[in-house]
């Protein structure tokens, strides 16, 4: 079953739906690292693997990006 | 994968918004970046057309802050619904956690929620993702428009829904269902973070 929309409350107050979204999150990443026990050792430098955008806004790490573009204005 | 990244410290997962065009995936984007509060609020970059139609992709960082001692971000993203751009989307599921299928309710949209969701599991497939397993949410967004043009929950879930997923009934123009949808993609894809394979060359 579809639970029903739950319409927006005007001034709510910033955050609200914010607030409470990272408070079941924060609860299930607590729960999940400490079922994970202490993990791996740390290693030392690790690339990332997801793309990130940089401060500019402008994408980075996101290789041949270009290309595919240019595939797509084709 | 999502990966709890002790080296690091990092907790870092990928969900993206897939659907037909105009279903509603960039305004879910849109209404979770208008609650964040000013501190949290980092750069939405959206590349839309001259039409505000999503040209390549919308990317949404969400950082979570500091929580158990690992930073936390959820990127979301949305791709390009309109069919011509099958290798953005493709392009856009690389390294995906999990998947927000946002459906357009209206009933002459139909046929474009299930060739949608049809080129869903097939780009999933050709990136090497099983698209019977990865995290995946149903919404099923305008249901705020009269109740004659849109088709009922049940039908859609019949149609769409085969894998039984969670779904959400949402309004994402008004912000409803927004972040129940949100808080359940989240949920299916922490319960799937695992720490990363210990070896090292």
């Amino acid at each position: 079953m579809a639970t029903e929309p739950k319409k927006e409350e005007t001034d709510e107050g910033e955050g609200g739906e914010f607030a409470e979204f990272l408070a079941d999150v924060s609860q299930e990443i607590a729960q999940r690292v400490e079922s994970l026990g202490g993990g791996p050792k740390p290693r030392a430098e690790e690339k990332k693997k997801t793309p990130v955008v940089a401060d500019a806004g402008l994408i980075a790490e996101w290789p041949n990006i270009a290309d595919r573009i240019i595939e797509e204005m084709r | 994968m999502s990966v709890v990244n002790y080296g690091t410290r990092e907790i870092t997962c990928k969900i993206v918004y897939y659907g037909p065009g105009r279903s509603g995936k960039t305004t879910n984007l849109q209404h979770v970046y208008s609650q964040l509060p000013e501190e949290r609020k980092g750069k939405m970059v959206s590349l839309a057309t001259e039409t505000d139609r999503t040209l390549f992709f919308d990317f949404l960082p969400l950082d979570l802050g500091t929580i158990s001692g690992f930073a936390t971000r959820f990127q979301l993203y949305t791709v390009p619904g309109q069919v011509y751009y099958a290798a953005t989307r493709k392009l856009v599921l690389q390294g995906v956690d999990g998947v927000v299928f946002v459906a357009d309710s209206q009933s002459r949209q139909l046929e474009e929620n299930i060739e949608s969701l049809q080129d869903l599991h097939s780009n999933l497939a050709e990136e090497g993702f099983d698209p019977r397993t990865l995290p995946l949410v149903m919404q099923y967004n305008k249901r705020d428009l009269p109740a004659a043009e849109i088709s009922s929950l049940e039908e859609l879930d019949e149609t769409l829904n085969f894998r039984g997923v969670p779904h959400f009934s949402a309004s994402a123009i008004n912000g409803g269902g927004v972040f129940e949808t949100l808080r359940s993609i989240a949920s299916l894809v922490l319960s799937r973070l695992s720490a990363p394979a210990a070896k090292e060359s």
